[in-house]
């Protein structure tokens, strides 16, 4: 499964996505420290399918502007740690098929 | 001064529209809010709509809607690494009217359906999100809804709010009318959509002009997960699809990008693909819940319908979508005469869905999915059990049958405890059933 590995890591799924950004984010992490010590596995850096999560210097960092608007990481979060919200009417994921 | 309508509808799905489209044909105000920049745009489901439920909402609507093909073979695929066995069906009848299911692009088949909403008098609203629900005292403690609020911040009064906003589903929890769910109550699914020729495509899949295929898969699809794979034939896509419980790809560190692309890269499906081009990627979730996690459906002034009502049943839920929406505006209509909307009067909108077929099926649904909740691996074993079990059927070797049948016999008995193997199947025919 070489192979497969590669592609996970070189692929980029936004390149398939029309995505209108808004400059108002619309994704907050609660409570930073849960994340570094309570929450062991970080499931929102893999059940996102766009990858907005990254974990980085201690803490969990949001690229919105990422984001499809699956909602998956509201229930994903094992500690209920996120606040998604819809971005602006007219914002976000634009799907064209 | 702030307009005022008789009705609101949040959402302009199949839900939304439907309701809207009814009212409106029930000489109803009506405003459509979306809040994509057209109806569509933010919508993925598997890959088909279902004729019959359609036509209860619009008759003959093939002569008009743009729908991709007409689906007349339909099979699903026990997948496993480098095999598969496939269980199918094709009825050229389903190529006639009134068919059965078509093959259909959310942002245009979507757009179409508010349409005809617009056409019948309704006022559609793009690039308005609604965040909050407007409140009125209605006596010493009750409250009604009167309106919404947009993002904006502007206000928009109506004597009742209709809720089709889709999965998440966040005014009907703010409204207290549905509870929050957790991740065992979502199925999460991401999709592809492929391009290719029409002659190609049509050849590869061995289709007629307009006709279409759908395939269902289980086992190597979701890795281990319960969950389906599908494939849907377009004009001149490919939609491919996978997933399954939020839950279990939370527990087993799955990330559904790399399932997919695990899927497209198999052996039968990359073959499937060849030469088409990717052209869009999209995600998307289910609320799976079951009959008990089913929302209030009224409140005085609000009623909710389609995925944010959870009407979900196997792979169904943009037709029951769809019929809630229709039955909604109905009782709408109803309480217009009435000239009241307190929740007593629109209680009709609840007896219908009580009534309905569907809640039925999504009533007895109930029992599958506390099953997989605590067998997760049921598919996967069962797939791999037929695979096996068919290499071994297939394979010319040099034994007697007897001795064949020995060892397929063994090959039953050596995976699991029978009288598993015989419930994971029992629940796998109610689950696989509906694609």
């Amino acid at each position: 499964m070489d192979n497969d590995l590669q592609r996970k890591n070189e692929e980029n799924p936004l390149n398939f996505v029309k995505i209108v950004p808004d400059d108002q984010p619309h994704i907050w992490i609660l409570n930073d420290n849960l994340c570094l010590t309570e929450c062991e596995n970080k499931p929102c850096t893999y059940v996102c399918p766009s990858r907005v999560y990254y974990w980085e210097d201690q803490s969990i960092k949001i690229l919105h502007t990422r984001c499809i608007e699956c909602g998956a990481c509201i229930w994903g979060c094992p500690y209920e740690n996120i606040n998604w919200n819809y971005p602006r009417g007219g914002y976000g994921i634009c799907y064209q098929y | 001064m702030s307009e005022r309508y008789d009705a609101i509808v949040v959402g302009a799905g199949p839900a939304g529209s439907a309701a809207a489209l009814t009212m409106a044909q029930n000489n109803i105000s009506v405003l459509l809010l979306e809040r994509g920049q057209y109806p569509g745009s933010k919508n993925m489901y598997g890959g088909n709509i279902y004729s019959l439920p359609t036509a209860q909402i619009i008759p003959a609507f093939w002569e008009k809607a743009p729908w991709e093909r007409k689906i007349v073979t339909e099979e699903i695929w026990f997948l496993n690494r480098d095999s598969a066995v496939k269980a199918g069906f094709t009825g050229l009848r389903f190529g006639k009217a009134p068919y059965n299911k078509f093959s259909a692009l959310r942002p245009k088949f979507d757009s179409w359906f508010a349409n005809e909403a617009v056409r019948a008098g309704a006022i559609l609203r793009c690039n308005a999100l609604a965040i909050d629900l407007i409140w009125d005292k209605i006596g010493l403690v009750a409250k009604k809804v009167d309106g919404i609020i947009l993002d904006s911040g502007e206000e928009i009064r109506a004597d009742v709010v209709v809720l089709a906003e889709g999965a998440l589903a966040f005014l009907a929890q703010k409204a207290g009318l549905r509870k929050p769910l957790m991740a065992h109550s979502y199925t999460h699914y991401v999709k592809q959509v492929f391009g290719l020729p029409r002659e190609k495509l049509e050849s590869r899949f061995n289709l007629e002009k307009d006709e279409g295929t759908a395939i269902g898969m289980v086992g190597f699809a979701t890795a281990g997960m319960i969950g389906k794979g599908g494939l849907w034939t377009n004009k001149e896509t490919i939609g491919i699809s996978t997933g399954g419980y939020l839950s279990q790809m939370v527990t087993k560190g799955l990330s559904p990008l790399h399932l997919l692309n695990r899927l497209t890269s198999h052996p039968l499906i990359k073959r499937l693909l060849e030469d088409a081009e990717l052209l869009e990627y999209k995600s998307h979730m289910v609320p799976k819940g079951g009959y008990q996690k089913i929302p209030a459906l009224i409140d005085h002034g609000i009623m909710v319908c389609g995925d944010a009502a959870m009407m979900i049943s196997g792979r169904r839920g943009t037709d029951l979508a769809m019929l809630s929406g229709k039955a909604a505006g109905e009782s709408v209509a109803e309480a217009h005469a009435k000239g009241s909307y307190t929740k007593d009067i629109l209680q009709t909108y609840e007896n219908k869905i009580n009534h309905s077929f569907f809640l039925q099926d999504i009533r007895n649904g109930k029992a599958s999915k506390l099953y997989y909740e605590h067998h997760p691996d049921s598919d996967y074993l069962l797939t791999k059990l037929i695979n096996e079990l068919a290499y071994k059927f297939f394979s010319v070797e040099l034994k007697s049958n007897t001795e064949l049948m020995q060892d397929m016999k063994e090959i039953v008995i050596n995976l699991q405890p029978m009288d598993k193997t015989l419930k994971d199947l029992y629940h796998g025919i109610f689950n696989w059933g509906v694609f």
